[in-house]
């Protein structure tokens, strides 16, 4: 019997470490540790995707729900619990993980998208762009736009630099105040040059023209046209056209001329009024016009009396039919210039009191119609 | 009697202990002073991922403050809410230090990038200046007019600049610079063509 008591002893010790044993194995922890990693990888992309800045909404969303739920993970850190206990901190960390993947992959799909918005508009709007400066330098109108072709090139410029940080919507807004910019430009260049696509306008010029040729074949003398639309000087003699020559005009001569300085070439009937040959010219030979005449007297007091025109600008005057000082050169002042050798076979045709008119255009397919009606065209296209 | 007098004792310590569990308020005060003075160095801005994870652990703190408002008085425990504050208070102090240090990098930079572009479009208008007067000034005529959108886009700068936005006024400056740079060689090729004729005296046109 006393041998017996010893052996149950150990029977129920035995037992009991077993229980013990069973009892540990079988518990688990609060929170499984992949499940902590998993969410700190989300925290980890979104921060990649820089979500704090591009979507602060989203990042605070998360934010608030898994500082919450790191504060109950760092309270509970210490606890274990047996399998069958319900444990809801993890039920509400796994939802933050598939709430939180759905983010990322929402957000990158929407940086995404971002991107290649603010790449497709940038290379819009820079063809849009680089079309309008080469039809504008081919019309010779970059003067009319001021300072606005620099204000776009840089907000282009700026729109690249947003691109290339990830800054996205900034380089879209760079990007749509430079289209914005090229539809000011050609609204300018509609309203200052709409009247070469003005058929009343041209009817006008073409009668001009005409009055011209008449004058030459009554008087069987010559007779000059220059056309500025086209750049075409064009010599008639008995109301015959002799040749024509391509010339040059003011760097703002596409418009019209108000005042001294404006660079413009003066459209009207003008006649010779002296012929300077080698040595009288810096410009290799001139024909001086009789700029201002009546009318451009008459407009330029309107333009005084309206404040169009400042009141320290003169009329001006001077403006030549002249030959190349610098062959470099591509623009004059408000000259009509020509190569020399053509000059000197210009010059030996003519005479003090040869009329010569300067028109916008004569017609109505024009370089400058044609270039503000594509403008208009390509103006919805960005 | 003597049961009266045992219960007594316990009641009176378990007042005390009811009315020991309080929140603390001074470390949540000073945890949402740091949090406001970090937001205030720009946080939010140079450092957005950890200002929002602050803000989160404000929230964190504050509900564990209401949860434990919530219990019986008897089982309150505002020890983690303190330890809550004390953390978010450190972490919006280091926040600051960081976001003004970044502050100060990124106004600095904007600033050297803005006079970079000051002294670019100087350059470019010197060589407007100095351009001839007269036929030969024609050349140049067109591109004047860029030197002078420059010289006002430079107002733009400063503008970012006045409303701390740094890397805007930067990227602008940057922008400034670079076209000054090309339209100064622009001018020195139009300068170059016409330097080869004589410089002649202005005339009416």
């Amino acid at each position: 019997m006393s041998g017996h008591c010893p052996r149950i002893t150990r029977a129920i010790l035995g037992w009991g470490a077993l229980a013990l044993a069973g009892s540990l194995s079988g518990c688990v922890e609060a929170v499984p540790q992949d499940v902590i990693e998993a969410v700190e990888n989300i925290d980890r992309d979104l921060m990649e995707l820089r979500a704090a800045e591009f979507s602060p909404n989203d990042y605070t969303q998360f934010t608030h729900q898994w500082m919450a739920l790191r504060t109950r993970v760092q309270a509970d850190e210490d606890l274990i619990r047996w399998p069958w206990e319900p444990n809801d901190l993890e039920v509400a960390l796994r939802r933050l993980q598939e709430e939180g993947s759905h983010t990322v992959a929402r957000l990158t799909k929407e940086r995404e998208s971002l991107r290649r918005s603010a790449e497709n508009k940038i290379a819009r709007v820079e063809d849009r762009f680089r079309m309008m400066t080469l039809q504008v330098g081919a019309i010779d109108s970059r003067f009319v736009l001021g300072q606005r072709p620099v204000e776009t090139d840089l907000l282009m410029k700026q729109a690249h630099a947003f691109y290339e940080q990830g800054r996205y919507d900034r380089s879209l807004d760079a990007s749509d105040r430079a289209a914005q910019n090229l539809a000011t430009q050609a609204a300018v260049l509609s309203s200052e040059l709409g009247r070469y696509a003005d058929r009343g306008r041209i009817s006008q010029w073409q009668q001009m023209a005409k009055d011209t040729i008449t004058w030459s074949r009554i008087h069987r003398t010559s007779a000059i046209i220059i056309n500025k639309a086209d750049r075409i000087l064009t010599l008639y003699r008995n109301g015959q056209k002799v040749l024509s020559y391509p010339v040059r005009l003011g760097f703002n001569g596409i418009r019209e001329k108000h005042y001294q300085g404006d660079g413009a070439t003066p459209e009207g009937r003008y006649r010779i009024s002296n012929k300077r040959g080698q040595g009288q010219t810096q410009f290799y030979r001139a024909l001086v016009l009789d700029y201002p005449n009546v009318d451009d007297r008459r407009r330029y007091q309107l333009g005084r009396k309206t404040g169009r025109i400042p009141a320290s600008r003169a009329i001006g005057g001077q403006i030549e039919i002249h030959g190349v000082e610098n062959e470099l050169m591509a623009q004059t002042l408000g000259c009509i210039m020509l190569d020399n050798t053509q000059m000197a076979l210009l010059y030996d045709r003519v005479e003090q009191g040869t009329p010569v008119t300067i028109v916008g255009a004569l017609h109505e397919q024009n370089s400058v119609a044609l270039t503000l009606a594509t403008l208009d065209d390509r103006r919805e296209e960005t | 009697m003597s049961k009266r007098l045992t219960i007594l004792p316990v009641m009176c310590a378990l007042l005390i202990l009811t009315a020991c569990a309080k929140p603390p308020t001074e470390q949540i005060e000073a945890a949402e002073k740091a949090i406001k003075e970090a937001q205030a160095s720009g946080a939010s801005t140079y450092v957005p991922d950890e200002y929002a994870k602050i803000e989160g652990a404000l929230a964190a703190l504050k509900k564990e403050e209401a949860d434990q408002e919530g219990k019986f008085a008897l089982f309150r425990d505002f020890g983690k809410v303190e330890q809550l504050a004390v953390t978010a208070k450190g972490d919006a102090e280091r926040l600051k230090t960081e976001a003004t240090k970044k502050k100060e990098e990124a106004k600095a930079t904007a600033l050297q990038a803005q006079q970079a572009a000051q002294e670019a479009v100087k350059a470019t208008l010197e060589l407007v200046a100095k351009a001839p007067t007269g036929k030969d000034r024609a050349a140049l005529e067109s591109i004047k007019a860029d030197a002078e959108g420059l010289k006002s886009s430079l107002n733009q700068v400063q503008m970012a600049i006045d409303t701390e936005d740094y890397p805007t006024a930067q990227t602008k400056a940057k922008a400034i610079q670079e076209k000054s740079q090309a339209v100064s060689e622009e001018i020195k090729a139009a300068l170059a063509k016409i330097g080869k004729g004589k410089p002649s005296a202005a005339k009416k046109k």
